[in-house]
């Protein structure tokens, strides 16, 4: 396990490494000049000169690629030539913020999702699955920005239960913090609810199908365990992959939400930063978001060994 | 119907200027916080450096100037005594401080004050500043409350120019100790004091103990949202979430007035919309214009038929619900000081006219042409109208929907024919035409040269006599509007929208969200 870990946090780093490439290169290959676009209505040669030269965007790429990781493996992102700040702060500030809604949203697909998917398993041919399966379609043909709008305008304007926008933390005010987070949590988890609940529909049918269920069932089980500890556990596996998979899609969905509910999160800072050409934001936030990837693909693998003790990782027994 | 309605109802507490409604005088209670939701996030909040509309906003409330505009669009003093006086050879311009103000970090602002601010104005590496101070030759206290302005030669939009970002006073204390961090700790003299920007989210301010005027500060705490979509502005609006929408767009302000809870201000702007047509910006701004061989760029009757072709009453009803006004000129007609043509002067269409002047022109028709619009629905719409109109007459319009930043650039670069340019306005008519106009100016991105063009701008801005500079600036309308190399179309409108909770807020003609006075109702 040790070796295998080690094995893939050296995979990782050279990944992010790879990345960081990537991510440099391509912010500059967008068209449109970062002076210009900080400068705005008012772009004079000076003045455009002087941001040019007080960010080094007159320097070779390499040169700038070279500050750029050399910093950044101190933990210095530099700062946001828009507003000031310091990147590094930014995305502290949004940090939490983002995975918030993320767990938020996980946690709403995982138990609507499994829930449904397991319903509509067991109850197969049934009004019950006919409705759940209804329901995951419009999750997951709903348009984010459309069910976002129409969930405030209903919960958040003409029953006001659930606050229309803003972030205010956990510790702040916990109560004040579900109200904000409620409604964006449901339009973020909405469509990986209704992937989940497919998911495990289907894993779940394979599972009810198989042998050892039968065999289980002829010990003379309980349905409930039955299904619980042999058919569900077995259908997690393939649920889990699935999860780790779609937690990308939950970070890039946040985009689209954050937007909505005027959330200060990944998504929105990403997005300010593009139209702004932010370079420094924008590297900072990607270079992030890549290692959050990494991490989360590795802890999928983990994820595995422990919930089918029959898969092993690495050569080490 | 609902907008009448709606603005008939708003306007029995609200002070009226040329029928626009500027503040709402119903009495406020002291405390509370308000919310006001921006377009954008505003950049730096260095009053050096900052470039954006939405920055001058939050600086309202943060950092006064010199001098101030009042509902009229007349330049008053702010943190001057009085009006500058300008010598009889325009060279040099005193300046009369008040006397007992404070900045929010204690220390006093004097002359020696003013002047360390004008010269990192002027000075200082990336100032958006520099241009419109370069005429400063140097800046002296020759007093404790008198400052000396000596000039390259006579500038008379000076006194607008310091009515805006470059009359704003910083405090020294704060400049030394944070230096180019001051735009994470601004201190200037206002109703409200820093407090905290988490960027992308909010700037917090919080009423300033020091300030000279802090009996008539009604509010503890102001934030600042950045929520750039108007859909979500309103529905924020409407929940009670946020208290004020500022830059509402016409569609959002019709939907807004049907709502009992909320209340509409509006003042014309100073700035204005069009088309620009790319007559000779070949390698760049500030680049010698040169030659381009298209029906366009060449055939000045090509253009002007293309200009006919437009209506701009009709643009402006079916694109901006006909919330904005038509325009044919640089100076907006509300500028106090030489006003522009009022939009019942501007020409109508004459689609036989522009066939005609096509024939004569002996070009290949339909004429093609690429313009170039932001990825915004409105521009989009404002396009499709403009393609439309124009094939009627001959024009054969293909839209290049360019994000806003590539936009600039592209612009810029000269690698384009026609786009959609606009400005914000200034106060002083020079702001809204020397940059743009001028040969190889700032900001000409049309290659536009023409030496009459030229010596107006010079002659406006050196002329001190109002009544002549008027005049000046009407033949300079007159001389560009002949080159219809810059197709100006109407004048957007500040629309802010308020929960009715809110009184005291007042919006002027430049634009901007002043909250001193307001405050909760009683």
């Amino acid at each position: 396990m040790t070796t295998y870990l080690l094995t893939r946090l050296r995979q990782s780093l050279l990944t992010l490494f790879l990345v960081s490439i990537v991510v440099f290169a391509g912010i500059r290959a967008l068209p449109g000049d970062p002076a210009l676009a900080l400068a705005g209505e008012e772009r004079s040669p000076e003045a455009l000169a002087a941001i040019r030269a007080s960010y080094g965007l007159d320097d070779n790429v390499l040169i700038q690629y070279g500050r750029f990781i050399g910093h950044a493996v101190t933990g210095d992102l530099g700062t946001s030539s828009r507003t000031g700040l310091p990147v590094a702060d930014a995305i502290t500030a949004a940090l939490p913020v983002t995975l918030e809604l993320a767990a938020l949203s996980l946690l709403l697909a995982v138990v609507v999702g499994i829930g449904a998917g397991v319903v509509a398993a067991v109850r197969r041919g049934r009004p019950e699955e006919w409705l759940a399966n209804a329901i995951a379609l419009f999750g997951l043909s709903v348009p984010t920005f459309w069910l976002g709008i129409v969930l405030v305008l209903t919960f958040a304007i003409a029953v006001p239960v659930f606050a229309a926008s803003g972030y205010v933390p956990f510790g702040t005010d916990p109560l004040d913090n579900l109200r904000r987070m409620v409604l964006p949590s449901i339009v973020l988890g909405s469509g990986l609810a209704a992937v989940v609940m497919r998911q495990t529909r289907a894993a779940m049918l394979d599972s009810l199908s198989a042998d050892y269920i039968r065999t289980a069932r002829s010990k003379g089980l309980s349905r409930r365990a039955v299904i619980g500890r042999h058919a569900l556990r077995n259908s997690l596996v393939t649920v889990v992959t699935v999860l780790g998979l779609q937690l990308g899609h939950l970070i890039s969905g946040a985009v689209v939400t954050e937007q909505i509910f005027v959330l200060p999160g990944f998504g929105k800072l990403t997005i300010d930063a593009v139209f702004t050409r932010d370079y420094a934001t924008l590297q900072g936030v990607v270079l992030c978001t890549s290692a959050a990837y990494i991490l989360i693909n590795l802890l999928v693998d983990v994820l595995y060994s422990v919930i089918d003790p029959r898969i092993r990782l690495g050569g080490a027994r | 119907m609902a907008l009448m309605s709606g603005c008939t109802s708003l306007q029995t507490s609200a002070t009226e200027v040329g029928g626009v409604r500027m503040t709402d005088g119903r009495p406020v209670r002291d405390g509370g916080t308000l919310t006001i939701a921006l377009n954008s996030d505003p950049d730096k909040l260095d009053p050096t450096l900052a470039q954006t509309l939405v920055g001058r906003t939050v600086f309202s409330s943060l950092c006064e100037k010199l001098y101030d505009i009042d509902q009229h669009g007349t330049v008053v003093p702010q943190l001057a005594a009085a009006l500058p006086v300008t010598s009889a050879d325009g060279r040099t311009v005193t300046i009369a401080v008040r006397k007992g103000l404070t900045f929010s970090d204690g220390t006093a602002l004097d002359a020696p004050a003013v002047v360390t601010s004008l010269l990192r104005h002027r000075d200082l590496p990336g100032s958006a500043r520099g241009t419109e101070l370069a005429p400063l030759r140097t800046a002296e206290a020759t007093g404790p409350y008198t400052v000396e302005l000596t000039l390259k030669q006579p500038y008379v939009p000076l006194t607008g120019v310091l009515a805006d970002r470059s009359g704003m006073v910083m405090s020294p204390a704060a400049l030394k100790k944070y230096g180019k961090n001051f735009t994470n700790h601004p201190s200037c003299v206002g109703p409200f004091r820093f407090v905290e920007r988490v960027g992308g989210d909010r700037i917090v301010l919080a009423k300033d103990p020091h300030y000279y005027d802090a009996d008539r500060v009604h509010l503890d705490q102001v934030v600042y949202k950045p929520i750039p979509d108007g859909n979500v502005r309103l529905a924020n609006l409407r929940s009670g979430d946020i208290q004020i929408g500022d830059q509402m767009g016409p569609v959002d302000v019709r939907s807004a007035l049907t709502e009992p809870e909320l209340q509409l201000f509006t003042s014309p702007s100073l700035g204005y919309q069009g088309i620009g047509l790319n007559v000779g910006n070949v390698k760049g701004l500030g680049a010698e214009p040169g030659r381009i061989d298209t029906p366009l760029a060449r055939d000045v009757r090509v253009r002007e038929a293309f200009e006919l072709s437009l209506d701009r009453e009709l643009i402006n009803k079916v694109v901006y619900q006909g919330m904005y006004e038509p325009a044919c000129g640089p100076v907006s007609p509300q500028s106090a000081i030489a006003p522009g043509i009022p939009p019942a002067r501007c020409p109508g269409r004459d689609v036989e006219r522009a066939q005609r002047l096509l024939r004569e022109a002996g070009v290949a028709i339909p004429v093609r042409m690429e313009l170039k619009v932001s990825t915004t629905p409105e521009s989009s719409r404002f396009g499709q109208v403009v393609q439309a109109m124009a094939k009627e007459a001959g024009f054969e319009v293909t839209l290049r929907p360019t994000e806003y930043a590539t936009l600039l650039e592209e612009t810029d670069a000269g690698n384009y024919s026609a786009f959609t340019s606009g400005w914000s306005g200034r106060l002083d008519p020079d702001g809204n035409i020397a940059s743009f106009l001028r040969t190889r100016g700032a900001m000409n991105a049309y290659g536009l040269s023409d030496p009459d063009i030229d010596r107006l701008v010079e002659r406006g801005r050196t002329e001190a006599d109002p009544a002549e500079r008027a005049r000046i600036y009407t033949e300079l309308t007159r001389r560009v509007r002949a080159e219809h190399t810059l197709i100006y179309l109407y004048r957007q409108k500040n629309y802010v929208v308020a929960t009715t909770s809110v009184a005291g807020v007042r919006v002027y003609g430049d634009g901007l969200v002043r909250i001193k006075s307001a405050g909760y109702t009683r």
